[in-house]
């Protein structure tokens, strides 16, 4: 069991996420549960609403699941206060946000330092510096993220979560802001990371051709797994997808 | 835009709060001075008469001027924390006349609230600053209190007016800027050029009226508190304006060590000095006031009564007046400032709820991004405190050299450190208490909040 554990980067046991009060409740997860193996590239989908984020959130200990439990690397997330979770987190756990959370007074390549300095590691500038060249700013060091592109900006919050080395990357819709070129060198630049160095990316998108850069798909719905797709084509996954919202439809009628 | 202004005011009654609470504030100690004229109109012998208006346009004029600037300047301050709204409100089509009008109508809607209901406090302390009087015997007990036409009518109208000035200004400075450069504006780099002549000048008036103490009033006893007494008034007020600047000096020398020693709590308070100078600034402003301020007035009177000769014109019956008068000011002062003090770091801090829970999922807990906040406020208190020590030497020193003869005052060794501790441990605890606060909001349903 726990030899198994070692070789299992993030479980899930029947995680729920209620929002909203007692009498107007919002179930974002719908008791989900998921495995995935060390060295693993896992695309999730579903429809606008379905729960993607809060997946990410609750997986990542952003946000605390209303029930259920969350296991990353064979350690559950601490259930002490919010120092512990941070702590936990930022040795171990990569974020890139939907809306980036860049530090508006930090310039690029302090924003991608912060999380070192935050943990109290040695800050290794010359790596923050070619970890934001790779992902093709390699002139805008110095720059605000107000002086920056959105496209821009989400790439410096990709930076910021490689920066570490984590073990596990999140990242939820990470090629958003991107044209067709710089999607493509930021989901290489992830792939890298799961084929080189081992780690485990979980990313959510909407496009089936960023979907084909994983290994395999999580489909969501309404809070719940309903579907998953190993070694996933393009095609297969816009297949797929289109099902999935004609049967979403179908039920919401 | 009326209605749109309307229902922001419902939404968001905790940004206006702080605008609020300056103007009840600002109108309560106003009317109470005014009520004063009120009370010598109601038929009182002469000197009674003198004594209420010499008090009331003294030290109230005194009040006026403190209170005019602090409504003005946490209006400017919550309007300009606001600017990211605003300069939405500008991309989906609103143009810079609807916005300023909104600007305009909230400001006025809130003022007008606030000096209302401050009527009745108003009179309260009205009621206190006369039983004061009476009980100092320097107005007899016979005269009935009177809260009138002039309290209400200065109380108010001095209030709105200056709210209304500000949001004007305010209001200008918006329609200036393209939507899309409001939008992404960074905070600017420098102060604009009458702000620092207007700060430049009120120094100069300060040194000015220190100068013309030594120069016309040396050995002429308290006769020298005309001049003196307003000296670290004006250099407070000049200082207060220019704290952008003084901010950016005080960080160039302490940032180094700072951000090598700090870890990254000191490390983020550093950029954050160095790019968010104007909005610490307003957080700096009423810890000078309320230094430079306090310590001039209490180092003057302590010296007054300990000088041996007295002497002047002004016979030895007023000197207890001028007495009571000078506490009276620098009473009111001193608690409007702490508590303008208080008001503008809460107001600050709850704006930063977005910034802190950024930090938070950056990998920050939330004992880094309390100490951060304390790392600030430890650099604006002895920022404002060393500054406000510096404006109240216009005060000390002519005075000490014109009614002493000497260059050291004489006076309680206590009074420099007591308020220096007091601006120190209001900074402190009104920026820690409101990150404390601002921190229980979850970190990813913080950075969701548009304010
Ligand atoms: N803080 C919150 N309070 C209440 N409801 C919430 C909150 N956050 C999310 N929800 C609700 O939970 C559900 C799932 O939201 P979530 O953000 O996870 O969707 P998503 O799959 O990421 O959608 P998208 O593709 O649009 O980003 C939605 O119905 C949303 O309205
Ligand atoms: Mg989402």
């Amino acid at each position: 069991m726990s030899s198994l554990d070692a070789r299992e980067a993030l479980r899930l046991d029947d995680v729920r996420k209620v929002y909203g009060t007692a009498d107007n409740p919002v179930t974002a997860l719908d008791g989900v549960t998921l495995r995935l193996p060390t060295g693993s590239f896992t695309a999730v989908m579903g429809p606008s609403g379905s729960g993607k984020s809060t997946l990410l959130q609750c997986a990542a200990g952003l946000d605390r699941a209303t029930s259920g439990s969350v296991t990353v690397a064979g350690q559950p997330i601490p259930t002490g206060g919010e120092a512990a979770v941070t702590k936990f987190r930022r040795d171990r756990i990569g974020f890139v946000f939907q809306q980036f959370n860049l530090l508006p007074t930090l310039t690029a390549l302090e924003n991608v330092t912060l999380p070192a300095r935050l943990a109290g590691r040695r800050v290794d500038r010359k790596r923050c510096a070619t970890l934001l060249a790779q992902v093709g700013l390699g002139d805008r060091l110095h720059h605000r993220p107000a002086q920056l592109s959105g496209g821009q900006q989400q790439r410096v919050a990709i930076a910021r979560a490689l920066a570490s080395s984590p073990a596990l990357i999140f990242a939820d819709e990470p090629t958003g802001a991107l044209d067709s070129r710089a999607a493509r060198e930021v989901l290489a630049l992830l792939a890298t990371a799961v084929r080189d160095h081992g780690q485990t990316v979980v990313m959510v998108t909407h496009d089936p051709a960023a979907a084909a850069y994983a290994g395999a798909v999580v489909f969501l719905a309404d809070g719940r797994i309903v579907g998953h797709l190993a070694r996933p084509t393009a095609d297969a996954v816009a297949e797929r997808l289109a099902h999935l919202t004609d049967a979403v439809a179908v039920a919401g009628v | 835009m009326v209605t749109l202004a309307l229902r922001t005011l419902r939404h968001r009654t905790g940004g206006f709060l702080a605008t609020f609470a300056a103007t009840f504030l600002g109108a309560t100690i106003l009317m109470a001075f005014a009520s004063l004229f009120d009370t010598a109109a109601g038929g009182v012998d002469t000197a009674t008469e003198e004594t209420l208006t010499l008090m009331a346009s003294v030290a109230g004029g005194w009040c006026l001027l403190i209170v005019a600037f602090a409504v003005t300047s946490t209006l400017t301050l919550a309007v300009r924390q606001r600017d990211r709204e605003l300069a939405l409100l500008r991309s989906v089509g609103a143009t810079p006349g609807q916005v300023g009008r909104m600007v305009v109508v909230e400001a006025a809607v809130v003022a007008l609230a606030a000096a209302v209901l401050a009527v009745p406090a108003g009179y309260g302390l009205g009621r206190l600053l006369f039983t004061l009087l009476v009980r100092t015997d320097q107005v007899p007990a016979e005269v009935a209190y009177r809260f009138g036409s002039i309290a209400v009518g200065i109380g108010v109208g001095v209030t709105v007016l200056g709210a209304l000035l500000a949001a004007l200004a305010t209001a200008r400075r918006l329609g200036r800027m393209a939507a899309q450069e409001a939008l992404v504006a960074d905070e600017p780099r420098r102060m604009g050029w009458k702000r620092v002549a207007a700060g430049v000048l009120l120094v100069a008036v300060g040194a000015n009226n220190g100068l013309l103490t030594v120069l016309l009033f040396s050995g002429a006893g308290s006769d020298a508190m005309q001049t003196a007494g307003s000296a670290s008034i004006f250099a407070s007020a000049g200082l207060a304006l220019l704290s952008p600047a003084l901010i950016r000096a005080v960080t160039a020398v302490l940032g180094g060590p700072l951000a090598r020693l700090g870890g990254a709590g000191g490390w983020l308070t550093v950029a954050n000095l160095r790019r968010r100078s104007h909005q610490l600034g307003g957080a700096l402003m009423p810890i000078i006031l309320f230094t430079g301020i306090s310590v001039g007035t209490l180092v003057m009177q302590s010296v007054e009564n300990r000088a041996d000769a007295p002497g002047g014109t002004i016979p030895a019956s007023m000197q207890r007046n001028i007495e009571t008068l000078n506490l009276v000011v620098v009473g009111m002062i001193a608690l409007f400032a702490a508590i303008m003090l208080v008001n503008t770091l809460i107001a600050a801090t709850t704006y930063r709820r977005r910034e802190f829970g950024q930090q938070r999922l950056a990998g920050a807990t939330p004992g880094q991004v309390r100490r951060m906040v304390g790392a600030e406020a430890a650099v604006l208190a002895v920022t404002g405190v060393l500054a406000g020590s510096v404006a109240s030497l216009a005060t000390i020193v002519p005075y000490t050299i014109a009614r002493t003869d000497r260059l050291v005052p004489d006076a309680p060794a206590v009074i420099w450190p007591a308020i220096a501790l007091a601006a120190v441990v209001l900074t402190l605890a009104a920026s820690i208490g409101s990150a404390r606060r601002a921190l229980r909001t979850p970190a990813v349903e913080a950075v969701g909040l548009t304010a």
